[in-house]
């Protein structure tokens, strides 16, 4: 198992470098540079040279596979840079925002998981019974509606009409108990929900829809016959084989996740990876633009390698040597 | 029936005409509820964004500035927004935006997709590997970056600079599945038969293989418009949908959701997004029942 880690691992370097190719190309033909709002600043008597010292500083006069390689030689001494427009290391900036991002995708993701699979179960169990009915259209109804619209629904019912919960930020300023874990808590459950609500009912029906096929399964029945308990066969025979695709699933979507949360940290204010990426690419900084890409690359990579390694500890016949 | 009375008619017994699978499946998809309360739901919204001058004599973008941030009135049924746009005027003609993006991108997504999914599951070998890894490196790019980047670099926004944006970012996906329904389709028979009478391979690729790999095709796009018609309106939130004097379901989803407004004035934000809903909704049926229509044994 360790050797294969290790050689997706090195299998990742090959698509990381043409992805960072291709960001840096593009990144270069976006119109201006993020120095040259400078010069139109009335108190720079000499706006034009500090202009030409910060580009030179930068090496943005180098030819771009100069700078590429530049880019790559810092990378591998760990250096990502220092953001042109907020004067910090990437690697810094990157620390302070990724914890919010990861927070909120991972918690997503516990909902997802913890409510989806009993419901999906219970579904398959009670096949076309009233709950099973009801459930199925309350999912195909969920899946239809998208993140943000959830967002605004989930502020305007949640958080102005019942005053239950906060719509904004990570903390409440100014009170003795910011920032304690009720507080955060209570923070972080409206865009939680709001990212994992239309995936819930995807793998809702995504263990709905497996579970009924294991359950006709000869084995269920011998289960069954050996006066094993309902709830037993059920986690023990039935999930262990329908959470198979669920998990193949799982870690296709984590990158997705991470691009859903983008657009809901802008709604929830939430300072996330989605602000630092946006700000990256309007204030056209180059390292910053590099770095956050090279970020959710990877986030999408480990997720493809997470999915593939837990689906050998789900399936013991799946084998990677 | 017409069949029968013609062979009655001519004095000639013959078996009742066999329906073509494409007409069994058409019977099928209008023998499905749910699919056709789609249709009918998504024609309905059509109906309503094409011919929305016949709903409102207001202009989306013509303000009425004796009547701005106006609450629904007689005048206004939805009432206006800060500038004095009137919000059912907005949304009416608004959908013609995000219908033409969901659209046009899905399909452009598709062409994309057929010809490059096609292309490789018909060779394979080689140029499959060599293609399909290129479509990995683009299922792990991430989207967002892209389109922000895409974004700057055409150095405007509207609506068809979204819907290339998508057609460039989105056809990886597509692709993949497309040339695992073309590594099949290349050992039927008819495919070997086509070859062997001496069809060039582009033939066999646009003759044989793609009308085979239609019906599956057709249902993928119908779920790629579905995740299409959110797209503007997600966009707008980065700061990146279509200009603001442009009309559009997420454009006024975007404005209307300030703190303020979103507490205050439901009545202006509440219609763009029940329309995104149901068109998704619509669309989502369509595709199921259409699945189930062309292969009615994955029916769950």
């Amino acid at each position: 198992m360790a050797t294969y880690i290790i050689r997706r691992l090195l299998g990742l370097i090959p698509t990381l470098f043409v992805i960072t190719v291709i960001v840096f190309l593009l990144m270069h033909a976006m119109p201006g540079n993020a120095f040259e709002a400078l010069v139109f600043n009335p108190r720079l008597k000499n706006a034009a040279a500090i202009y030409n010292r910060l580009v030179q500083e930068n090496g943005l006069n180098q030819s771009l596979p100069v700078q590429y390689f530049d880019w790559i030689k810092n990378l591998l001494q760990g250096n990502l840079g220092i953001s042109y427009s907020l004067n910090m290391p990437v690697s810094e900036l990157i620390a302070t925002y990724l914890p919010n991002t990861l927070l909120l995708a991972v918690t997503a993701e516990i909902i997802i998981l913890v409510v989806s699979i009993p419901i999906g179960l219970y579904q398959a169990r009670n096949v076309n019974g009233p709950f099973d009915v009801l459930s199925s259209f309350i999912a195909v109804l969920f899946y239809s509606i998208p993140g943000f619209v959830f967002a605004l629904l989930l502020i305007y019912l949640l958080s102005f009409t019942f005053n239950l919960l906060p719509s904004s930020g990570t903390v409440t300023p100014g009170v003795p108990w910011s920032g304690d874990f009720a507080d955060r808590v209570s923070h972080l459950l409206l865009p939680a929900l709001a990212l994992s609500l239309p995936g819930l009912a995807y793998y809702t029906r995504l263990t709905r829809g497996n579970s009924l096929q294991v359950i006709v399964a000869d084995f269920v029945r011998t289960a069954r016959a050996k006066g094993l308990r309902g709830p037993r066969i059920l986690f023990r025979h039935v999930l262990r084989n329908a959470v198979i695709p669920i998990i193949a699933q799982f870690g296709l979507d984590l990158g997705g996740l991470f691009s859903g949360a983008v657009i809901l940290e802008q709604i929830f204010t939430w300072p996330g990876m989605g602000e630092l990426s946006i700000n990256a690419n309007l204030n056209r900084d180059y390292p910053l633009i590099l770095g956050t890409t090279l970020l959710f690359a990877i986030t999408v990579l480990i997720g493809n390698l997470l999915a593939d390694i837990l689906l050998a500890f789900a399936d013991p016949r799946i084998r990677y040597d | 029936m017409a069949a029968n009375a013609v062979s009655h008619a001519s004095g000639v017994s013959r078996a009742p005409k066999s329906k073509s699978p494409l007409r069994l499946s058409i019977e099928r998809f209008f023998h499905s509820p749910l699919a056709v309360a789609g249709l009918v739901m998504l024609v309905a919204i059509v109906f309503v964004t094409v011919f929305a001058p016949l709903f409102t004599h207001f202009s989306p973008s013509q303000p009425d500035i004796m009547n701005t941030d106006s609450p629904p009135t007689a005048l206004h049924p939805l009432g206006t927004d800060g500038s004095g746009y009137d919000n059912l005027a907005r949304v009416l003609y608004g959908g013609r935006v995000d219908l033409t993006v969901a659209f046009c991108a899905a399909m452009m997504t598709m062409v994309i997709g057929t010809l490059y999914g096609g292309v490789s599951g018909f060779f394979g070998g080689f140029i499959d590997t060599l293609m399909m890894r290129f479509v990995d490196v683009m299922l792990n790019f991430p989207f967002i970056s892209l389109v922000l980047i895409v974004e700057a670099v055409f150095n405007t926004s509207s609506e068809w600079v979204l819907i290339l944006i998508v057609g460039i970012t989105a056809w990886p996906g597509p692709a993949r599945l497309i040339r695992g329904v073309f590594l099949q389709l290349r050992e039927q028979d008819y495919v070997v038969g086509a070859r062997t009478v001496g069809c060039g391979n582009w033939r066999i690729i646009l003759r044989h293989m793609l009308p085979n790999a239609m019906s599956f095709i057709i249902v993928l796009v119908s779920f790629q418009v579905a995740a299409y018609v959110g797209l503007d309106a997600a966009l707008s939130y980065l700061g990146l949908g279509v200009p603001p004097n442009v009309a559009s379901w997420g454009g006024i989803l975007n404005t209307s959701t300030g703190y303020m407004s979103l507490r205050t004035e439901p009545y202006a934000w509440v219609p763009p997004a029940v329309m995104i809903v149901l068109t998704i909704l619509s669309v989502n049926f369509i595709g199921d029942g259409l699945r189930d229509a062309f292969d009615p044994q994955t029916r769950t």
